[in-house]
């Protein structure tokens, strides 16, 4: 049980990035960003092409893909959500899930349909207290961590990350004391294209870079986000960390095929008990 | 003649298809309090967002000291001298008193010491907050949440002060405590424009009135005037 737990933890970790990005995104500009899988896939590609097609070592594929992917982020912002931002929430989700679709074809289209891996070495799982434990995953679960206490000192510490919470929580009473929303929406894709491009290398090296592989996570990613609250970074983590341990543990008692419907059950669960999930907030309307 | 610190001309502004202010002119004098008043639905909240910045002007021109501010982000309004305080959702409620304060300061350039400076500059003024920096700015009563709202926006040292419906929600004592706040701000030198719905406390503090009913300007005098009327519930219902 200790080993599906730990199992359960990293899986958890690596999926908390990308629902941090799904939920800042929701919480900043008022939508859920259905891309969210597709921008995974995109991100995977990009470390993959530096790695195995220009030669460059994994990490240096990864830091490379953590400054280049946010471009695409905000090239996605400005090319699709910025013209529609006054539309309404249902105009951007729709939005998003075309984007979705361009960015996996477009990925099929220039590197095909076969599964593609990293250029990383084999190597044996430790073993420590009777549990096993591969090096993939513990990379993955410090990168993860680093990448959560980052997130947590940005928006908790730094000027940065109270203009997030301020036109998160209020744009008019943001725009009033003096913070330019288009900034904080700016900083915000750039957030979140680092979480998805540190996210996409961990799963990489963790499973086969295929042009689908974000449909994987999409659902996982906004299941961790509803069920710890949309809109609430530090929820998507708790929400995430969750899926993971109850989605292992769940192979206990059902055929592993169906751990993920376990892992829904416990949503609804938790859904029916806190409808805004565990650390969302009741909408206030004037 | 004095340049006037705001100037309205021919302002029409709105949400959607529809135009809530609809060709709107006045001007506001150096040092009074210009108190905006009418029924619910009059525009009187729409008109204020629109000289914050907050809704664009669909028409027409706002002048701040001669300068005109109309194509200014809310942001470039503070920096030209204009604060703005919204009705009732005015402060940050999942951020502390210190954090409001903060925010307030190092978007509009006064960072670091300046900054402090600032800060405890206004909180001299509001010694209610002053002592209670690290408690939620949820956890705050009606009158203390409305003192915080007022402290964020003095402390970029406006010239003009817009205040939307700062009465809102709180009780008759409370109310009068804000008045007299608001008198004090503007006996320090800070223009003052109001959009006000308690009509009865808000005419013995203000200069001069405005009457806006169904977007449009139904009247305008000095409060003395509107105070002598007989048929002030008329003029403010659109009626007179």
């Amino acid at each position: 049980m200790a080993q599906l737990i730990l199992n359960g933890v990293v899986t958890g970790l690596i999926v908390a990035l990308p629902a941090i990005a799904l939920s800042l995104t929701f919480a900043i500009l008022k939508f859920p960003n259905f891309a969210i899988g597709a921008m995974l896939t995109f991100a995977a590609y990009i470390a993959w092409a530096l790695n195995t097609l220009a030669g460059v070592p994994l990490v240096a594929a990864a830091a490379l893909t953590l400054v280049l992917f946010p471009a695409v982020t905000l090239i996605c912002d400005s090319g699709v959500f910025r013209p529609l931002r006054n539309r309404g929430p249902i105009t951007l989700m729709v939005a998003s899930m075309g984007l979705s679709f361009v960015l996996e074809n477009v990925c099929r289209l220039v590197f095909g349909n076969d599964a593609r891996n990293f250029d990383i070495p084999l190597s044996r799982p430790l073993r420590y207290a009777g549990l096993r434990i591969n090096y993939e995953q513990i990379v993955a679960a410090g990168v993860a961590v680093a990448a959560l206490i980052l997130v947590y000192l940005i928006l908790l510490r730094s000027p940065l990350g109270r203009a997030m919470r301020a036109v998160a929580d209020n744009p008019d009473l943001a725009a009033a004391r003096g913070i330019d929303d288009g900034r904080v929406i700016k900083a915000t894709w750039i957030l979140a294209g680092v979480l998805i491009a540190a996210s996409s290398v961990l799963v990489g090296m963790d499973r086969a870079i295929d042009p689908q592989m974000g449909w994987n996570y999409i659902i996982v990613c906004f299941a961790a986000a509803v069920v710890g609250g949309m809109g609430s970074p530090a929820g998507a983590v708790v929400g995430a960390l969750g899926m993971g341990i109850i989605g292992e543990l769940a192979t206990l008692v059902v055929d592993p095929n169906y751990r993920a419907g376990v892992a829904f059950l416990a949503i609804a669960l938790v859904l029916l008990i806190r409808p805004h999930g565990l650390f969302g907030r009741r909408e206030i309307k004037k | 003649m004095s340049v006037q610190p705001v100037t309205i001309s021919n302002l029409r502004a709105g949400y959607g298809g529809d135009d809530i202010v609809n060709d709107v002119s006045f001007d506001v004098r150096p040092g009074e309090v210009f108190t905006i008043i009418g029924p619910n639905g009059s525009g009187k909240s729409t008109l204020i967002k629109v000289l914050a910045g907050i809704v664009p002007a669909r028409k027409g021109t706002i002048s701040l000291f001669d300068k005109d501010v109309t194509a200014m982000k809310a942001a470039q309004r503070i920096a030209a001298g204009m604060a703005y305080v919204p009705q009732e959702f005015n402060v940050f409620r999942n951020m502390t008193i210190a954090e409001n304060l903060r925010l307030s300061t190092e978007f509009i350039g006064l960072r670091g010491r300046r900054g402090l400076a600032e800060r405890d500059r206004v909180l001299a003024m509001f010694p209610d907050i002053a002592g209670r920096q690290s408690i939620l700015a949820g956890n705050l009563s009606g009158g203390q949440r409305q003192m915080l709202a007022f402290a964020c926006a003095l402390i970029s040292g406006p010239e003009v002060l817009l205040l939307d419906e700062p009465s809102a929600g709180l009780s008759p004592r409370l109310v009068g405590e804000i008045f007299q706040k608001v008198r004090a701000v503007n006996a320090a030198g800070t223009t003052v424009v109001m959009v006000e719905q308690n009509v009865a406390q808000a005419l013995p503090i203000s200069d001069r009135v405005l009457v806006l009913v169904n977007g449009a300007i139904r009247h305008q005098s000095t409060a003395e005037e509107i105070r002598a009327r007989d048929d002030l519930h008329e003029l403010f219902l659109g009626e007179a």
